[in-house]
C-alpha cells in the first residue's frame, strides 16, 4: 500500500511538474536547495526504517521543515550577499552520503550473512 | 485493533504519497527550468561573475554611447554648417544671376515692346523739305526714354544695351552699337511694363512719335514674350583697380 502511494505520488508529481509553467532563473537556487533537502529527508527516512525507529511525524516534519528552512536560509544569504545555501548543501549532501553508507552496509551485511547461511546449509 | 492499524497505515501512505508528490513536482519543475534556460555561458557562470560581466558590458555600452552621441552632435554640426554654406551659396548664386541679368550677360525673356523704325531719309515731304535720316541721337533719346520708363533690358537690332554701350554714327553713313555696325530698319526691343514703355515713347513728347511726325515709318508693338540676347562680347576692365 505504501509502495502504491509512493508510485502514485511520484507519477502525479512528475506529470504536473513537467507541465507546470517555467519559473524564472532567479528562483532556481531556491528550488534546487529544497529538492536537496527533501532528498536528504527521504534517505534519512529509509535509514530510520532500516534501523526500525521510523516515525512518520518526524519524517514529514523533517521533509517539509528542512526544505522551507533551506529556502529561507538561501533567501537570507541572498540578502546578506553570502552564499549560505552552499553550507546547507554541504550539510544535506554529507548527510545523504552517510545515510547511503548505512543503507549500503545494511544490505551488504544482509547479503553476506545470507550467502554464509546458504554455504552452511550446503555443507551440512 | 486491526482497523486502527489499517487507519494508521492509510494516513502514513497518504502523507508519504503527498511528500513524494511534492518532491517530484519541485524536481521536475527544476528540470524543466534548467532545460529552458539552457544557455551554456550563463549556465556555467556564477551570479557574481555574471554581475561583473554585466557591469563591464554596461561600462562599454556607456562609453560607446557617449562616443556615439558626440559623433551624432558633430555630424549635426557639420550638417548645419553645410546647410548654411549651401544657403550662402544659393544666395550668392541668386545674386550673381540677378547681377548677370542686370549686366546683360544672360539671355532674358519677358513682356515688353518692340519698336521698329524705318529710315525714310530723302523722301520729299514738300518741294523744299526732305526727311532727315535717323541719327544716333534719336536712338539715344529713345533708349533713354525707355530706361526712364523702367525698361529692364534693351537691345537694338539684337545688340544688348549695357552700361558701357555706345551708340554713335560713322559719318553720315551708318550707326554703330557696341562697336557693331547696324542698318535700318532699327528694331528696338525693350523688356519692362509695356504700357509705361509704349506711352513714354509714343505719347506726347515721345521720340518715336516725333520721328513719325518727321516722316519716318515707325511702329510700336506690345509683345508678351520678348527675347533679348546677352551681350555678346567680353566685359573687360583695364584701368579700374
Amino acid at each position: 500500500m505504501i509502495i502504491i502511494a509512493i508510485l502514485i505520488g511520484c507519477i502525479v508529481g512528475a506529470l504536473i511538474g513537467i507541465n507546470a509553467p517555467v519559473i524564472p532563473y532567479t528562483y532556481s537556487t531556491f528550488l534546487a536547495i529544497a529538492v536537496v533537502a527533501a532528498l536528504d529527508s527521504v534517505f534519512g527516512g529509509i535509514t530510520s526504517v532500516l534501523k526500525k525507529n521510523f516515525d512518520l511525524t518526524i519524517f514529514i516534519s523533517g521533509f517539509f521543515c528542512n526544505s522551507i528552512l533551506s529556502i529561507a536560509l538561501t533567501y537570507l544569504g541572498q540578502k546578506l550577499n553570502l552564499d549560505i545555501y552552499l553550507a546547507a548543501l554541504v550539510v544535506f549532501v554529507g548527510r545523504m552520503f552517510t545515510n547511503l553508507t548505512i543503507i549500503r552496509r545494511y544490505y551488504i551485511e544482509k547479503w553476506t550473512s545470507k550467502i554464509e547461511k546458504d554455504d552452511k546449509e550446503l555443507q551440512q | 485493533m486491526k482497523i486502527k492499524i489499517k487507519k494508521e497505515k492509510l494516513v502514513m501512505s497518504i502523507t508519504i504519497g503527498i511528500a513524494c508528490f511534492a518532491l517530484m513536482l519541485v524536481m521536475f519543475m527544476q528540470f524543466n527550468m534548467v532545460k529552458q534556460t539552457d544557455i551554456t555561458g550563463i549556465e556555467t557562470m556564477r551570479e557574481s561573475e555574471l554581475r561583473l560581466e554585466l557591469s563591464s558590458w554596461n561600462e562599454k555600452y556607456n562609453e560607446l554611447n557617449t562616443i556615439y552621441q558626440e559623433t551624432v552632435g558633430k555630424s549635426e554640426e557639420y550638417k548645419n554648417e553645410r546647410e548654411s554654406y549651401e544657403k550662402t551659396y544659393e544666395l550668392l548664386s541668386k545674386e550673381l544671376e540677378q547681377l548677370n541679368k542686370a549686366l546683360g550677360k544672360t539671355d532674358v525673356e519677358g513682356e515688353g515692346i518692340v519698336i521698329q523704325l524705318t529710315d525714310k531719309a530723302g523722301t520729299q515731304l514738300s518741294e523744299d523739305v526732305k526727311v532727315k535720316r535717323i541719327t544716333e541721337e534719336d536712338l539715344l533719346i529713345i533708349v533713354n526714354q525707355l530706361f526712364a520708363a523702367g525698361a529692364e533690358a534693351i537691345s537694338i537690332n539684337g545688340h544688348r544695351v549695357i552700361s558701357t554701350t555706345s551708340i554713335f554714327s560713322i559719318g553720315e553713313e551708318f550707326l554703330k552699337v557696341n562697336g557693331e555696325r547696324i542698318v535700318e530698319p532699327y528694331v528696338i526691343n525693350a523688356i519692362g511694363n509695356p504700357d509705361y514703355l509704349k506711352s513714354t515713347v509714343s505719347g506726347k513728347g515721345g521720340h518715336v512719335d516725333a520721328l513719325k511726325e518727321l516722316g519716318h515709318e515707325t511702329s510700336v508693338d506690345i509683345n508678351k514674350n520678348i527675347k533679348i540676347e546677352k551681350y555678346e562680347k567680353e566685359l573687360h576692365t583695364k584701368y579700374i583697380d
